[in-house]
């Protein structure tokens, strides 16, 4: 018994699982697929930091109730519930990387990747999901094709 | 179902449960609500520099900012005095910003003094109350009722309430400080002519000989010494250079030393003088600075003829062959250089053993030389005697002459309730304190005008004997206020607005960044409009103007003619039978006099020396702990004439047995949860007027009794955390 313990346990610490919801429940009902997809908004129109900083960033919720819902003629209710409560929604993460990682959006931008080669067609996804194992391996992977360093330091910073 | 399968199943359901508790939960990530201003980038730190005021040394500091927050605090590399490194203290002061406790608008007094119970009200009222009171002064021509309590400003902050009080016609404007260095100017200014302050070239030195001076953790400039002397120990291939420490207790300056003098408390002068006796007889001195001097060796020697080593000796409680080995050893490694510090300067005797000191830097010629002592360029002036000042105020409040009081910082902490001057302060119908948080003296006054916190201020900081080229660093705010404060300096402009007449003339500013400007712009030389404001923004992207070039012009020469420094016998309040011990107050290395109190990254920095954390102790000889049938970390009382006190003792061998040792800055009253009933004030003990003694400050003049009271000192260190109920304080 103790031995069926050990054995799972070492298997939990050997093997670095990504157990985190693929696609956990949102606040707000947001489709990835409507505003990527069907009105083409580019992903940098909303995730504008992600070419000058580590984090991608999300619009702020005055900019969704203000500026963009209005000149579309649209009135989401559970979204203006938030704005006039003067409250941030509290958006699920989908990736997440742990805290030994470094890892720099605008790097990846400026070396020319598309979102997509991480975070999959979003275009076409109703509910986010995360499609890819955010394990080491698979960046290893990446930076061994395209020929970018694989020193230690390089991430885990 | 067998035994064994059951506990294999119900294991195994076990063990499931166990892995899905293990999965992670997904973390929220929130949105700004409101974009964010122009030139905030999430996830991109700022840095900005600015400059540091928990302490006098004034080191520049980088700030770094994200999303608007400031987040941690170094070192500024391209400022001359602390080239990049920073102490406890500077890196703490973003605790001051986020103080959970902080007053976040101006407050009325409306319990009884003290009592703590206030109401909020805004700018305008506050303002009309301040001036509404100063009016009142000025048309009852009773303009010298006012008076104003500041520490020890230097720059554009000292011309302004210098301005402000001399435009009002008030001469009681006091700038007093505990541990201000009015004693060291007032010293050079007798032994060389010369006001300000000296700088030491410890980095340059080969034996350097400190009397009581704890630079490496309070003494003028600490970050700056404890880099020098990192660089007289180990910057140079062939010389290490040697340190000997004179002084009764061992402080972390002490415990780096080569050797440790504990001479008797007021015998230090003597001390010096005797070794200068043995270099003059031995003929180990530098003869052409003596005649630079205008000094005569044979002259000297007569003077000096009862120093004699037997009575000095005698006097410090040392061994003959010990002192005559420092005075040799001092003589012969040059350049050498001696150190005097408050240790020594808050005796009785203060004033004369201090220039008994800077006499033996004369016989080895180190004035004006590299590993010498030079005139510090930054800061040339500064108040002598501040303290007689803060007397005189002291009897003027008691004979009812003064009607208002502005109060910056916390003299109600900081000033020895010997002095009267609590109880004088209780008698002024009108106090305004200007302290970003509720501390002692804020708790006694009627209005308080909250300050912003040091990385919301404009300011120009200049360094306490930072080098030997006059520099100015500059301090910015790196955020925007988190509250309804404002700074003090803006306050005294805009109550001279509303005065109007003369005084609105005299400081025709709209806010204080105009006058800083204008200030700088003579300091950096620029005339005309030119491109200023270009210049200005490099100043404060650098930190300040710093190699301005230029050096005091002359350096020190022995000005008090050929009659010699003569200590008299040192004098303590308290019959030595009653009082047996002497007691030695010393500022703590976290918190200093006090102002780190409110701190907790500050309180929770074990004591180097004896790992204490968020209390005050006692230092007491193992042997004369044992006489007393005192262990470590039990209750005594330590009385004095002035009054007694509870606190837990450390048995620490490294103070005379003759000694105890309180370390300064807890006992607050107030000033938020972290420093609020925490430890106690060892100023209580002090007394002020010593009979035999003259109007200076003698703080460590002063006798005590130990007495045990129960083993429950419930005293928290590093290593024996377990040791009390608090335990959990180490965890904060």
């Amino acid at each position: 018994m103790l031995g069926i313990i050990a054995v799972v346990s070492a298997f939990m610490y050997d093997l670095p699982l990504d157990l985190r919801d693929r696609s956990p429940v949102q606040p707000l009902v947001f489709s990835h697929k409507v505003h990527a997809g069907k009105d083409g908004i580019q992903c940098l129109f909303c995730h504008r930091y992600a070419e000058k900083s580590p984090v991608a960033g999300i619009l702020p919720v005055e900019t969704c109730v203000k500026t963009c819902h209005p000149i579309l003629g649209l009135n989401i209710k559970d979204l203006n519930a938030y704005w006039e409560r003067r409250q941030p929604i509290p958006w699920v993460r989908v990736y997440v990387l742990p805290d030994h990682v470094y890892f720099p959006h605008m790097m990846h931008i400026r070396a020319g990747l598309v979102c997509a080669n991480c975070h999959g067609d979003v275009a076409s996804m109703e509910p986010l999901t995360r499609h890819v194992k955010l394990e080491m391996g698979w960046c290893l992977n990446c930076h061994r094709q395209k020929n970018v360093g694989i020193d230690c330091w390089m991430c885990h910073k | 179902m067998k035994r064994r399968t059951f506990l294999q199943l119900g294991g195994m359901a076990a063990a499931g449960a166990f892995l899905a508790g293990c999965r992670p939960a997904n973390e929220k990530m929130i949105p700004y609500l409101i974009p964010p201003d122009e030139g905030v980038t999430p996830g991109v730190a700022d840095y900005y520099a600015s400059s540091c005021r928990a302490c006098p040394a004034g080191c520049g500091i980088l700030v770094r900012i994200s999303e608007g927050r400031a987040k941690k605090i170094e070192g500024n590399p391209l400022h001359p005095v602390n080239k990049g490194k920073l102490c406890a203290r500077g890196q703490a002061i973003l605790q001051e910003l986020y103080h959970p406790d902080r007053v976040t608008q101006p407050l009325r007094r409306t319990g009884a003094r003290g009592s703590g119970e206030f109401t909020r009200i805004s700018w305008k009222e506050a303002l009309d109350i301040l001036t509404g009171r100063l009016r009142e002064l000025q048309r009852e021509n009773a303009n010298d009722g006012l008076a104003l309590l500041t520490p020890q400003l230097r720059g554009t902050l000292a011309e302004l309430t210098t301005e402000f009080m001399r435009t009002f016609g008030s001469p009681h404007h006091v700038s007093q400080e505990l541990l201000g260095l009015d004693w060291l100017r007032a010293a050079t200014l007798r032994s060389f002519g010369r006001p300000g302050l000296p700088f030491y070239d410890v980095a340059e030195t080969r034996y350097l000989l400190s009397f009581g001076a704890d630079f490496v953790e309070s003494y003028l400039s600490p970050v700056q010494y404890g880099y020098a002397f990192g660089r007289m120990r180990q910057g140079r291939d062939t010389v290490r250079g040697h340190f000997t420490y004179v002084g009764g207790r061992m402080s972390l300056t002490c415990a780096s030393a080569d050797r440790w003098m504990p001479a008797r408390p007021g015998s230090e002068g003597a001390l010096a003088l005797g070794m200068a006796r043995l270099i003059l007889a031995e003929s180990l001195y530098d003869g052409a600075s003596l005649a630079a001097n205008g000094l005569l060796a044979a002259d000297m020697l007569r003077q000096l003829d009862s120093y004699d080593l037997a009575h000095v000796a005698e006097l410090s409680g040392l061994s003959q062959q010990a002192i005559a080995e420092v005075a040799r050893e001092f003589a012969t490694t040059r350049p050498s250089l001696a150190m005097v510090g408050e240790a020594v300067a808050f005796q009785s005797n203060g004033p004369e053993s201090v220039r008994a000191i800077q006499l033996l830097n004369v016989l080895v010629g180190s004035l004006n030389r590299t590993g010498g002592v030079f005139p510090d360029g930054a800061s040339p002036d500064g108040p002598t005697d501040s303290f007689g000042e803060l007397l005189s105020l002291i009897e003027e409040m008691h004979a009812g002459r003064i009607q208002a009081a502005l109060i910056l910082g916390d003299p109600v902490h900081g000033v020895p309730s010997s002095t009267g001057f609590q109880q004088a302060l209780a008698g002024i119908p009108f106090i305004v304190s200007f302290s970003p948080l509720l501390d002692d003296t804020a708790l006694q006054s009627d209005l308080i005008l909250p300050d912003n916190s040091s990385l919301e201020s404009w300011g120009d900081v200049i360094p306490l004997a930072g080098g030997r080229e006059s520099m100015i660093g500059l301090m910015q705010p790196v955020v925007t206020n988190l509250f309804d404060t404002r700074q003090f300096p803006d306050v005294l402009i805009a109550a001279a607005r509303e005065l109007g007449g003369n005084m609105a003339a005299a400081l025709p500013y709209a806010t204080y960044l105009d006058m800083l400007k204008e200030a700088m712009k003579k300091q950096a030389g620029f005339k005309g409009s030119g491109n200023f404001e270009e210049a200005w923004v490099d100043l404060l992207r650098q930190g300040g103007l710093f190699q301005t070039g230029r050096e005091r012009e002359s350096g020190y020469r022995w000005a008090a003619g050929t009659l010699l420094p003569n200590p008299a016998r040192p004098v303590f309040a308290g019959d030595e039978k009653k009082f047996p011990l002497h007691l030695a107050v010393y500022p703590s290395t976290a918190r200093h006099e006090g102002g780190g109190a409110p701190l907790p990254w500050l309180q929770q920095l074990p004591d180097p020396m004896t790992t204490v954390v968020w209390d005050s102790w006692v230092e007491i000889n193992p042997r004369t702990a044992e006489g007393l049938g005192i262990s470590f970390g039990d209750l005594v009382e330590v009385a004095s004439p002035q009054g007694s006190l509870r606190l837990p003792a450390v048995i620490y061998p490294g103070i005379r047995s003759d000694m105890v040792a309180i370390p300064m800055g807890q006992g607050h009253r107030d000033m938020g949860r972290y420093a609020r009933g925490r430890g106690v004030n060892p100023l209580e003990l002090i007394a002020s007027k010593i009979e035999g003694a003259g109007r200076q400050p003698a703080w460590n003049a002063t006798r005590v009794r130990v007495t045990r009271i129960s083993e429950k000192g419930e005293l928290v260190t590093a290593g024996n955390p377990q040791g009390s109920y608090r335990s959990e304080l180490i965890e904060i």
